[in-house]
């Protein structure tokens, strides 16, 4: 539970169940995720044929750095013509599905990480950069390089929030993912800045082979220049920059490094909110110990003598 | 418990009960109106010396005496932006509840630099026991400074955990 899923869950449930074999029956469901992503599990035909449709704001953003191929690669014979108000859908016919259980399994999973799966392509583009520019830059020595070697390459721009977004940069050394991300009001900015405090530390103290992690209030400088970075000045946004080395950068690893870097933002502010909630309720824990306190300086109310309606007097035995 | 702060906290607890003197005294400015003169503030003579107790730049305690009622004011101690919001918020969700505090101001009072504040009245005195309200008062003032370093610890082990659960699976 410390970590989150890839895969949208909901998705996951909903086609697990219908490919367990159950009698199909028509479906129209709508499923949100993070960032504003919004599903649309339909069966618009027939009961039988089940359409996963993907709607996400930075769409146009990750068709420029090639979605379409990623996506088509990963769901080739499933793909058709995206569902009015949406970016992308894939339909699954049930009464063609893969004969074996692991096949079926997997499909459902491909299908619950199509959020994953879109948002993965300008990260794999970059990852393919670096490796041309690592090849190009074996045949120099650092110092002689040309201009465009040493400089890798143009800064991918993500807008996948309003006023968030992802930037990633490739160079012949190493990959940098740089996340905006913006804090409502003071106390998530405090809360935020300690988070990010032990994760540019994590390195330094446990985990020497994590990313290197950088934290500041104003623009990095391999963000000069990109359109829509500005910098307020008021301390509101925050730039996080992740800085992937060779190591992270081998193809075996893509894939899971892909998923686990996504996740980012999500977990973070997710953390944030976690420790609001358990700080709000240990107050309330502590203010209901004030007031039993307190509630010792009242003296005890006098027990007072009762009569009978005949005048005798008694006492209520204790 | 620390070598400054035993003896910080006797002297508040002398001098709020040398304060809690307090008696049933009407309004002398309008008829038939009873209300702490301390707040109120329109009869000076019935008003005695405010007296301020720190234990350093960052800790103190005001309290504003008068014939019928006195307010004390802490000032919690904060090092750093952390506490600072921790602070707010504790006192925050107090002074929210003041209702059920009946000491409780629901504002700490406007001079600079005071977090809360209460306000005991003689009614409060005479309902009450005044050496239990002491009492609280001094409990208050030790707990507070140990949740809030507390809640404070929390967050930066949490925030540890958290940072290197997530850094784990790049290694």
């Amino acid at each position: 539970m410390l970590l989150l899923d890839y895969q949208n869950v909901l998705i996951q449930a909903v086609l697990t169940e219908r490919f367990s074999g159950a009698p199909p029956v028509s479906i129209d469901q709508t499923v949100s995720d993070f960032d504003g992503v919004i599903f649309h599990i339909s069966t618009p035909e027939s009961k039988s044929k089940i359409m996963v449709s993907l709607q996400i704001r930075c769409y146009k953003d990750l068709v420029r750095y090639g979605a379409e191929q990623v996506l088509n690669r990963e769901y080739g014979p499933y793909v058709v013509a995206p569902e009015i108000g949406y970016d992308f859908s894939v339909v699954v016919d049930l009464d063609n599905l893969p004969a074996e259980k692991e096949a079926r399994d997997e499909l459902v999973n491909k299908i619950s990480l199509l959020k994953r799966n879109a948002m993965a392509a300008p990260f794999e583009q970059a990852y393919q950069e670096h490796y041309r520019l690592r090849e190009e830059a074996a045949k120099f020595t650092s110092e002689e390089a040309p201009q465009g070697v040493r400089e890798g390459g143009t800064v991918k721009a993500i807008q996948y929030r309003e006023e968030e977004a992802i930037y990633v940069k490739a160079s012949h050394d190493r990959v940098t993912v740089i996340f905006s991300t913006i804090f409502r009001e003071e106390t998530d900015r405090v809360y935020g800045k300690v988070f990010i405090q032990e994760f540019v530390d994590a390195r330094r103290r446990a985990i020497q082979n994590a990313p290197q992690v950088l934290f500041r209030n104003d623009p990095p400088l391999e963000l000069q220049g990109v359109p829509g970075v500005n910098n307020t000045g008021t301390g509101e946004v925050g730039y996080v920059t992740f800085v992937l080395f060779p190591r992270h950068l081998t193809p075996q690893r893509m894939p899971d490094v892909i998923s686990h870097i996504q996740t980012f933002r999500d977990y973070f502010h997710y953390h944030i909110k976690a420790s609001k909630a358990y700080i709000h309720s240990r107050m309330r824990r502590r203010t209901a110990d004030f007031l039993q306190v307190l509630r010792r300086a009242r003296p005890d109310s006098e027990e007072k003598e009762r009569k009978t309606a005949s005048g005798r007097t008694f006492k209520q035995g204790v | 418990m620390s070598q400054s702060l035993r003896p910080y906290l006797q002297a508040v607890r002398s001098s709020l009960t040398a304060a809690l003197c307090l008696s049933n005294f009407a309004s002398q400015t309008a008829e038939r109106h009873n209300v702490p003169e301390v707040e109120a503030r329109t009869s000076p003579e019935v008003l005695l010396t405010p007296l301020t107790i720190a234990r350093n730049e960052n800790e103190r305690v005001l309290i504003e005496p008068s014939i019928n009622s006195i307010r004390i004011s802490i000032k919690i101690k904060q090092a750093d932006e952390i506490e600072h919001i921790l602070v707010h918020k504790f006192t925050r969700f107090l002074t929210q509840r003041a209702e059920s505090f009946f000491i409780l101001r629901r504002k700490p009072i406007k001079v600079v630099g005071y977090d809360i504040s209460f306000l005991i009245t003689n009614f409060h005195t005479e309902e009450m026991l005044k050496h239990k309200l002491v009492d609280f008062i001094i409990q208050f003032m030790e707990e507070v400074d140990k949740e809030i370093s507390e809640m404070k610890l929390f967050l930066n082990a949490r925030a540890r955990f958290v940072a290197e659960s997530f850094l784990t699976p790049f290694d």
